[in-house]
């Protein structure tokens, strides 16, 4: 097994220590810190999404991967040159106003990060204004993510959308939805571009949105 | 032991389908099949877009009325939709839910004051969840100021100290468990209640999680839940751990809920 191959390993075991040690072994080494990040972990998370989808693993290993991937970029950090290379870009996340649920939430921006993206966490119970300002400061964030996870926020949610789209900013980022009551339907009559049933889901349809 | 029978809840899919489609005899079949379970209240949550959410409980809760006299308890996210929905009840029932968050209280506390309903009260407020027992207390502690303000006796209020996931917080039943304890050293004759599902959320084989959480929340003081009463093992189970707690003297209601059919290997 390749330095790489075993540090995917580890990362998806979630070894936070094995993780750490191997990364400092594959520097030493020489090996590619660009590769070490895309090769080693966030395939290494990629893999842990595809598991989650189909039920092989559970959410709390998903936390203890995305831990270990946290420790091993930390060492890989200060050998990366800029933002350019640790980051495929910015990710705008938080629950709707009037909500303050954020399990799922902060699953999904757990794997949106671990899919390589820079995310900016809201937190809960965030207003239409403040969204749209955190979009303005961000000119190079190109995917916003909001949820719902009651039936009494899901117009919160509709008013999210069409306070994003009457500032103009759809012409910079795309909207992704979701939530327990949110389904692609309501998504797409909001006017949403994306819904994800699962944090998983949602990070390859963030790949998808910066993509395309 | 009063419980709550969870199942016609909108957010549970296929029970969310059967309100879609208006499958009246599906509906009716969960009421009365929670009702020879033993269920105290039945529990109507429409889960529909707020618009359409009274009349969506009117329909529902006169469905249940037709088949069965267990009082209803009805559920909402919205305090307006629950005081709209109140006086479609034949007998006095349960609310669920109030909290410290936003005008819940106010608007719901005032129409039960002087009435007989029982109130099922969460322990979050404005900042959402607490995370630590001292600031859930702390949540507890007002909202006994907001009791005493309505002169609402204790006795009718079921508080849910919450569980929070316990794939996402270790500390989720230990934390519950403390709550509860102190709850109930602080007022004895209050109920603290649990909608307990959530706790299993992401991890396998959940009725696991379910039912060992159950025995460890009665061991510390819970005497009220939201399950589905139609779940053998989960009521035997609390059959069985009541009479270990010295709550069911000689063991009389754990025999006779065997021999009512209503828990153990399944006759015939």
């Amino acid at each position: 097994m390749s330095k790489i191959e075993e540090i995917q390993s580890a990362v998806e075991t979630g070894k936070k220590k094995i993780v750490i040690g191997l990364v400092e072994e594959a520097l030493a080494d020489g090996l590619n810190p660009v590769d070490i990040l895309n090769q080693g972990m966030i395939e290494a998370m990629g893999n842990i999404g595809e598991k989650f989808k189909t039920g092989e693993v559970f959410v709390p290993e998903m936390l203890v991967a995305a831990r270990a991937m946290k420790a091993g970029v930390e060492i890989l950090k200060p050998h990366l040159a800029g933002e350019q290379h640790t980051s495929i870009g910015k990710f705008i996340i938080g629950t709707v106003e009037g909500d303050l649920h954020d399990i799922g939430k902060n699953l999904v921006a757990m794997m949106v990060e671990g899919s390589g993206f820079t995310v900016i966490d809201l937190g809960v119970d965030v207003s239409p204004e403040k969204l749209i300002e955190t979009i303005k400061e961000n000119p190079d964030c190109r995917v916003v993510g909001l949820s719902a996870l009651l039936t009494t926020t899901m117009p919160s949610l509709n008013r999210a959308v069409a306070a994003i789209t009457e500032a103009g900013l759809k012409t910079q980022v795309k909207i992704m939805v979701g939530g327990a009551p949110i389904t692609q339907e309501f998504a797409d009559n909001i006017g949403a571009d994306g819904y994800a049933a699962d944090a998983a889901s949602a990070a390859t349809l963030a790949k998808e949105m910066i993509a395309a | 032991m009063i419980i709550i029978g969870e199942k016609i809840n909108g957010s549970i899919p296929s029970m969310g389908k059967a309100i879609q489609e208006k499958n009246e005899s599906y509906i009716v079949e969960c009421a009365r099949k929670q009702t020879e379970a033993g269920a105290t209240y039945i529990d109507v949550c429409a889960s529909v877009p707020e618009e359409i959410e009274v009349e969506t409980l009117k329909w529902l809760i006169d469905l249940v009325q037709n088949v069965t006299d267990v009082p209803i308890c009805v559920d909402s996210p919205s305090p307006h939709s629950i005081v709209a929905a109140l006086p479609f009840c034949k007998n006095v029932g349960l609310v669920n839910s109030v909290s410290m968050e936003g005008d819940k209280i106010d608007i719901i506390f005032p129409v039960i004051a002087d009435t007989k309903w029982e109130c099922i009260a969460l322990l979050c407020d404005a900042k959402g969840i607490p995370t630590t027992v001292e600031r859930r207390l702390e949540v507890f502690d007002d909202l006994m100021l907001k009791v005493e303000e309505y002169k609402i006796d204790p006795s009718r209020l079921h508080i849910d100290p919450l569980v929070e996931t316990l794939s996402t917080n270790g500390s989720s039943l230990t934390t519950f468990a403390e709550c509860t304890r102190e709850i109930k050293k602080r007022s004895p004759t209050i109920h603290v209640t649990s909608g307990l599902s959530n706790i299993s959320f992401g991890l396998p084989v959940r009725k696991l999680i379910n039912q060992a959480f159950m025995v460890l929340a009665l061991g510390a003081g819970m005497d009220s839940a939201i399950i589905d009463p139609t779940n053998r093992d989960l009521l035997g189970l609390i059959y069985a751990t009541k009479a270990l707690l010295e709550q069911d003297e000689f063991c009389l209601e754990y025999i006779g809920a065997f021999r009512e059919g209503l828990i153990g290997p399944k006759a015939g």
